[in-house]
């Protein structure tokens, strides 16, 4: 119990950055939840489109013109083509649609005029690439049949107004589901930022030369001693993590109650085994108390906004995300998100998370060997 | 059992060099063994050895008659240590300190918290308990590191260098408490470098250069060593040198120094060169304000030993 309460009252002094940690969480959890609606309906987006006519107003031109003012935002920008680049680069309009001279009269006479676009690739251009593609083959499809244009501009308006009803069919509760990602992924910062600060200010004044000196001459055993000290500080993480499991329950509620709230705790919990060994890695190799907070930093932060703990991993480049794959964070994070995916639940579903659990574990393996080499290196010396 | 420590022929080596050559010593009961010796003459290397705080490659070293080894752990919980540097932790206050150190030793709650309020009594940090090492100055901390070294009531108790850097109040309060710990019981092993403080409190000394013993004995016994058997002090203005020189021819007169205005005289032999001295002053009629005698000091003898001042 000596080892244990010395370790309780070093643990004592930091409990103040701890606090600040949860608090962090706290934080962001019920921010999460504010920000988080249910959603089971498909709503369209509207992008935003600049049309340059330079045909009349009139007939189908002018029914064309319609249609992608009433699916669409349209801007105004000046009608030049410095200032169409701009727009396009400042992401203003995501849609140029040139309509040329002789429109009308050239498509109702089948000689199919061509449209010259200019777009800024992104999914919203997309999307009005499509509205365009739409209404263009709608009206190809009937000009041949009908002649009489107001008869094919009714035909065109009523085909296009049939629009399809998307619903979610999904039984997953997605709302809930996504703000224990988010809650999760964040705790990735909390646990290893937690871990990692206290493991190393009890390493560095546990471990310090001088007080090493005074324990191995004392009548306990070093090896019992230093049993001692790992137990702490695993009891410590475990009590960690536990908090933090509780506080989930309390801030996103009944789906933690389920099959899904259970792999999110196993997934932490592999997790938090992990962050213990970093901790004593790094522990072991620093031993300034002045440098800790900074190392908490770069360790814990580094490693969220490399794996896209803060910010989703589909948002990341491709490089920062092969960056990541060295290191344990990314593995949690990505069983944190096909978690939230998970329809059924069965053997081949939980196949490639039970893997990413034993990728961190075999991390948390490797730095325990390196710690040892560490060690046996200091003793030597 | 009258010798604690017995070390034979103990060779301990960096590299190429020999930090300890051979060395034979011992310690007995209930004594303060005073060990001497400038830096590098070995000392640390010699207790930390003797603690299996450090490998040696040849030597044999037994402490209450029993092989010491790096997990004689029933021997270890006989033996208390202070080291030169203050090892207490931060985070913890006087009373945890101790609680903490003394908690590798004693496992009962009662007994330890009656031992750690006397050790706290013995140096002296009854107003402190709740201070955290920062809030102590120099000498209080200096105490503490004390204190949570002797709190478990060894038999055997290592001191490296207590006192540097110690106001002397503080220093007062560290040697009355060590000869405290010796009169309970205790054997103590001190490193110093100060003199004065081993011609107070050890009942001997060792004194080590280049790893071997170069002299041991009572202070007394080393002092007989010494080639010198008087020195005189005189605080006297503007000696001309020719008196100077005339000085220097008395008999058994060893070494003239004259600097400022002191000059200082020591004699091979004899014990009654004052009066001879005094009666050639005043015959050249010099005038002087303080005249002295003294003995040989330890220092003198740890000069003539080792070539060297102590605190080189």
């Amino acid at each position: 119990m000596t080892v244990f309460r010395a370790f309780l009252r070093v643990l004592n002094k930091g409990k103040a950055t701890i606090i600040l940690y949860t608090i962090i969480l706290i934080f962001f959890g019920i921010f999460n939840m504010q920000t988080s609606e249910n959603s089971t309906n498909f709503v369209a987006s509207k992008p935003d489109i600049l049309i340059i006519n330079q045909d009349k107003e009139e007939g189908i031109t002018k029914n064309l013109m319609d249609y992608l003012k009433e699916n669409s935002q349209i801007v105004e920008i000046k009608e030049e083509e410095q200032a169409i680049d701009d727009a396009l680069f400042y992401r203003d309009v995501n849609y140029i649609v040139y309509i040329p001279k002789n429109y009308r009269q050239d498509f109702l006479a089948g000689k199919n005029p061509e449209i010259q676009i200019k777009s800024t690739g992104d999914y919203q251009a997309s999307f009005a690439q499509m509205m365009l593609e739409r209404y263009i083959k709608v009206a190809n499809s009937y000009q041949n049949n009908i002649k009489e244009e107001t008869q094919l501009i009714q035909k065109i308006n009523e085909t296009l107004a049939k629009q399809t009803e998307v619903e979610i069919t999904s039984q997953l509760d997605t709302d809930h589901l996504s703000k224990a990602t988010f809650y999760y992924n964040f705790a990735n910062y909390s646990l290893l930022a937690g871990c990692v600060f206290v493991i190393c200010l009890v390493l560095a004044s546990f471990k310090d030369y001088k007080i090493t000196k005074r324990t191995m001459v004392s009548s306990m055993s070093y090896q019992e001693f230093n049993r001692k000290l790992l137990l702490s500080n695993c009891l410590f993480a475990v009590v960690l993590w536990i908090f933090y499991g509780l506080l989930s329950l309390v801030l996103i509620g009944e789906v933690m109650f389920s099959i899904h709230g259970l792999i999110y705790l196993v997934n932490s919990f592999v997790f938090t085994l992990c962050a213990v060994t970093i901790a004593f890695l790094i522990g072991n190799l620093i031993q300034n108390k002045n440098a800790i907070n900074g190392i908490v930093n770069v360790v814990a932060l580094g490693s969220c906004f490399l794996c896209g703990a803060f910010v989703p991993m589909d948002w990341l480049p491709d490089y920062v995300l092969k960056i990541a794959h060295i290191l344990p964070s990314y593995y949690y994070i990505k069983n944190n998100e096909w978690i939230k995916e998970l329809e059924t639940i069965n053997y081949e579903t939980l196949k490639p998370i039970f893997q990413n659990l034993i990728i961190i574990l075999l991390f948390a393996s490797l730095f325990v060997f390196m710690t040892n080499m560490i060690s046996k290196r200091k003793q030597k010396t | 059992m009258d010798k604690i420590i017995q070390i034979k022929n103990l060779t301990k080596q960096y590299k190429d060099l020999k930090a300890i050559d051979n060395l034979t010593m011992e310690v007995r009961k209930e004594e303060i063994l005073g060990l001497l010796g400038p830096n590098g003459s070995g000392k640390s290397t010699t207790i930390n050895c003797i603690l299996s705080l450090l490998n040696f490659e040849q030597g044999e070293i037994k402490i209450f008659g029993k092989e010491m080894k790096p997990d004689s752990y029933d021997i270890k919980a006989k033996i208390g240590m202070v080291f030169q540097e203050v090892a207490v932790l931060e985070e913890l206050t006087v009373q945890e300190n101790m609680d903490y150190f003394c908690g590798l030793y004693i496992k009962d709650k009662k007994t330890r918290q009656q031992y750690i309020n006397e050790a706290i009594e013995l140096v002296g940090l009854e107003e402190f308990r709740k201070f955290y090492p920062k809030q102590l100055s120099g000498g209080l901390l200096r105490r503490l590191n004390i204190a949570c070294g002797i709190a478990h009531k060894p038999e055997l108790i290592f001191l490296d260098e207590p006192t540097v850097a110690v106001d002397p109040q503080s220093r007062n309060h560290i040697l009355d408490g060590i000869q405290k710990l010796r009169d309970r019981g205790a054997t103590i092993v001190y490193t110093t470098h100060y003199m004065e403080e081993v011609e107070i409190i050890c009942d001997r000394v060792i004194i080590l250069d280049k790893g071997k013993v170069l002299a041991s004995g009572t202070t007394d016994e080393l002092k007989e060593l010494a080639k010198i058997e008087e020195k005189i002090t005189v605080e006297v203005n503007n000696l001309q040198p020719q008196y100077l020189e005339k000085i220097k021819k008395f008999e058994s007169v060893d070494k003239v120094e004259y600097h400022g205005n002191i000059l200082l005289i020591t004699y091979q032999k004899g014990k009654n060169n004052m009066l001879d001295l005094m009666d050639y002053l005043k015959k050249e009629n010099i005038k002087y304000n303080k005249i002295y005698s003294e003995r040989p000091t330890l220092n003198d003898v740890f000069l003539e030993l080792t070539g060297k001042e102590l605190r080189d």
